[in-house]
């Protein structure tokens, strides 16, 4: 098929729009993984410590002048702080006591209204907008216009996941990570302090939490609901077969890039019936997701 | 004093009497049998020694010092390993990885400055996997340190669970059923290497097993459990003579 001049950097557009949606949703999706993984419950105040962070960062950073770099290490340090609170008040007990899922559930969309709730006090029903970090809003690359905000999205991200491949892959906290999310209560018995490494591991989720609700923000505008595209991070997270990590990546750039393309085909309206429709149908031929195996255990 | 002192312990789930005032010494180089019947209460002897669960009432004293409440992680750092009835290893670790995991604890640095690749990390890293390449080579499981538990058979995989128990560096082992689902040659294997790591290592082991030939030949002392108690103790000679124990295991004779 001949494809015209312009209609190849349309097409060249959408992909990197659509990876750097997908670069964030990938930063949701993992935050969100890491927990399913270690305490195999959805964490449903991920949303909301994505918001309430990144509120803290334009409060205290970006509201005061500084800059895109100062704005994300407040955001990510606010998350953790906040993840840390949630573990200790929301989980820390049900987690000793092996409650039921359903404990978990309930204890995170309590925590989660909690922080909605706080932050809707603090800044009522408004929209804020970051200021503009870059002085070039967009980037001219041989007849493509990226906007400056979507590029370093892609690379900021690109470089907490490989920072975090590594951390998982590479350390001593990684593979004690690794053991407590398969078997807390053997790792525990092989000397590892499981309660550490769960708050070290809600550290890191809060840490994403925090960088991907700074670029949500960037990239629409901050209001006290932003946490409900958190649901987007789920549907990647899931997609990609819950509980692995990298499935959650590819899963997040993979409805990053699907949004982008219905979006500029069928536009707002219709892009997002679309989008969660081909979601289903996905899950319903593939429930484990992509990473997901369906081998049967030897019993 | 007794390296390992286990003393009056009691321990109920509702209105089960898992344990009724259990008893026990071991010392290093010591290998101690707990043996009865399904539902003797052996397991749960195990999971109170090792902190699972604290005992209802009645100390545990590991090398002097009293281990009755505290936590799990800090028990197996004073010196307590232990396998599983059933096969507990990381699924989705390697093999060396799994062994690592124990060593981890030990280790020199901390678990956030190991975030970071400083010497002494690559020296303590190089010290773990020296260390746990060692205790593969004991169990005879060197040859598989890249591998997925998972792949391996049975009784691999039990050796594996043996070598991540050592690398806790433990002063008593508890092994719990390590020949259940092990063929006969496995188990005289088996029987081998437990002896063997007895007199290399020296520390103290309690084993329980239903696989009385292997008892039988290599503990010095043995406990009979039956519905939460003791129903004897003494060297295999002894208990195999005992008409309780006979009872026990083979019904009254009428």
């Amino acid at each position: 098929m001949f494809l015209g001049e312009a209609t190849k950097q349309m097409s060249l557009q959408i992909v990197i729009n659509g990876l750097a949606t997908g670069s964030v949703y990938a930063l949701i999706a993992t935050g969100f993984a890491l927990i399913f993984n270690i305490l195999k419950f959805s964490n449903f105040s991920h949303g909301a410590t994505m918001t309430a962070a990144a509120f803290t960062a334009y409060f205290l950073v970006a509201a005061k002048g500084g800059g895109l770099a100062a704005t994300l290490l407040a955001a990510a340090l606010a998350g953790a702080l906040i993840a840390l609170f949630g573990e200790f008040f929301g989980f820390r007990r049900i987690t000793l006591k092996h409650s039921s899922p359903t404990y978990f559930f309930v204890s995170s969309i309590t925590l989660g209204t909690l922080y909605e709730g706080l932050v809707t006090i603090r800044v009522g029903s408004n929209f804020y907008n970051f200021p503009s970090f870059f002085k070039n809003p967009t980037i001219r690359i041989s007849g493509l216009v990226i906007s400056t905000g979507d590029a370093m999205m892609c690379i900021i991200s690109l470089v907490a996941l490989i920072l975090l491949a590594y951390v998982i892959q590479k350390t001593r906290l990684g593979r004690a990570l690794r053991a407590v999310s398969f078997d807390r209560d053997t790792a525990q018995l092989m000397g590892i302090n499981s309660t550490r490494i769960i708050q070290l591991t809600f550290v890191i989720s809060g840490l994403l939490a925090g960088a991907a609700g700074t670029f949500l923000g960037i990239k629409y505008t901050l209001y006290p609901t932003l946490g409900s595209l958190v649901v987007k991070g789920f549907i990647a997270s899931v997609i990609g077969g819950l509980g692995s990590l990298v499935g959650a990546v590819i899963g997040a750039v993979l409805l990053g890039l699907i949004e982008t393309l219905l979006l500029s085909l069928l536009g707002s309206g219709y892009s997002t019936i679309a989008t969660f429709g081909i979601m289903l149908v996905f899950l319903l031929v593939r429930p484990q997701g992509i990473a997901g195996s369906n081998i049967q255990e030897k019993a | 004093m007794a390296l390992l002192e286990v003393k009056n312990i009691y321990k109920s789930f509702g209105g089960v009497k898992a344990i009724q005032d259990f008893s026990l010494e071991a010392d290093a180089g010591q290998i101690l049998g707990i043996i009865g019947p399904n539902g003797a209460g052996k397991t749960t002897i195990f999971n109170v020694i090792s902190g699972v669960y604290p005992a209802d009432q009645g100390t545990v004293i590991l090398n002097g010092q009293d281990i009755t409440k505290m936590e799990q992680y800090r028990i197996t750092r004073l010196g307590m390993g232990r396998t599983f009835q059933n096969i507990r290893l990381f699924k989705g670790l390697t093999v060396q990885e799994n062994v690592m995991c124990a060593f981890d604890p030990k280790s020199q640095y901390k678990i956030l400055g190991g975030l970071l690749p400083t010497p002494r990390r690559r020296s303590e890293e190089k010290r773990g996997r020296e260390q746990c390449m060692k205790y593969l080579e004991v169990v005879g499981m060197a040859d598989y340190a890249d591998e997925r538990p998972e792949n391996l058979s049975y009784g691999m995989q039990r050796r594996v669970e043996i070598a991540r128990a050592l690398m806790c560096e433990p002063k008593v082992l508890l092994l719990d059923e390590p020949a259940a689902g092990l063929n006969p040659t496995e188990v005289s294997e088996l029987t081998e290497l437990i002896q063997r790591i007895s007199k290399e290592i020296g520390f103290g082991i309690l084993l329980i097993e239903h696989r009385l030939e292997l008892v039988m030949s290599i503990s010095h002392l043995i406990h009979v459990q039956n519905f939460g108690k003791t129903i004897a103790v003494g060297t295999p000679a002894q208990v195999q003579h005992d008409p309780q124990v006979i009872e026990a295991y083979l019904g009254k004779e009428e």
